[in-house]
């Protein structure tokens, strides 16, 4: 699965820190899932794109290795 | 993600309190045959050595502090073991499930290898290591993975 959190937050202008902060989870597990470590749970999902004002589904999207 | 059965944060600093302490003595007791006087315990007006003495309420006469140093050890490697992080959430709780499961792999071949190598009071002291060896093993991987992990995002990008 990839995401565009990267580009998400280049577009609000937050770093890292500020959108785990926003979602309440540790800045090495934004980190881990822009790089492709980590898959988040649903709620987690859910979170990051409400923060984006998105759809996950414009965030998430699946791969065909996946 | 709430993880169900673990202790608050603070119990990890009271665990290396109770944990250190306690296997310095249990060393102190395996290799040096350290025990407190107070701890030891005579039934009084024996007049026969029972052969039934392996429980409890019926021991005859033991040194206790053996037992109260295991018992120390291994409460105090629980709350080091299962005291949650300070920015614990769901990817660090998938990494503690990791690291557990890799430390039980790690101890069962651990332990297979002493069935079939080691033999009478070599095998016997190697088992008594055994008790707090799972929980040591996982204490070292999972902090260990931590560690990196921080590291690693701290040089790495913002």
């Amino acid at each position: 699965m990839k995401n565009t959190i990267r580009v998400e937050r280049a577009i609000l202008n937050i770093t890292q820190a500020d959108l785990a902060e926003k979602v309440k989870v540790s800045r090495q597990t934004i980190n881990a899932i822009e790089s492709n470590k980590y898959v988040p749970s649903t709620v987690l999902a859910l979170k990051i794109a409400k923060v984006f004002q998105k759809r996950v589904e414009e965030i998430f999207t699946l791969e065909d290795a996946d | 993600m709430q993880t169900k059965f673990l202790l608050p944060n603070k119990f990890k600093f009271w665990g290396w309190l109770i944990a250190l302490p306690a296997l310095a003595l249990m060393i102190l007791n395996v290799h040096f045959d350290f025990t407190f006087p107070f701890l030891g315990y005579a039934k009084k007006g024996l007049s026969y050595i029972s052969f039934d003495n392996g429980f409890l309420f019926n021991i005859q006469y033991n040194n206790f502090t053996d037992e109260v140093g295991s018992v120390l050890l291994l409460v105090g490697l629980l709350m080091i073991a299962f005291s949650k992080e300070k920015d614990e959430d769901e990817r660090i709780s998938k990494l503690r499930l990791e690291s557990l499961l890799w430390a039980v792999f790690v101890n069962t071949i651990f332990i297979i290898v002493s069935v079939t190598f080691f033999y009478s009071t070599l095998f016997l002291s190697i088992m008594a290591y055994n008790i707090c060896t799972t929980l040591i093993l996982f204490i070292i991987r999972f902090n260990l993975v931590l560690y990196f992990d921080r590291k690693n995002t701290n040089k790495g990008n913002i």
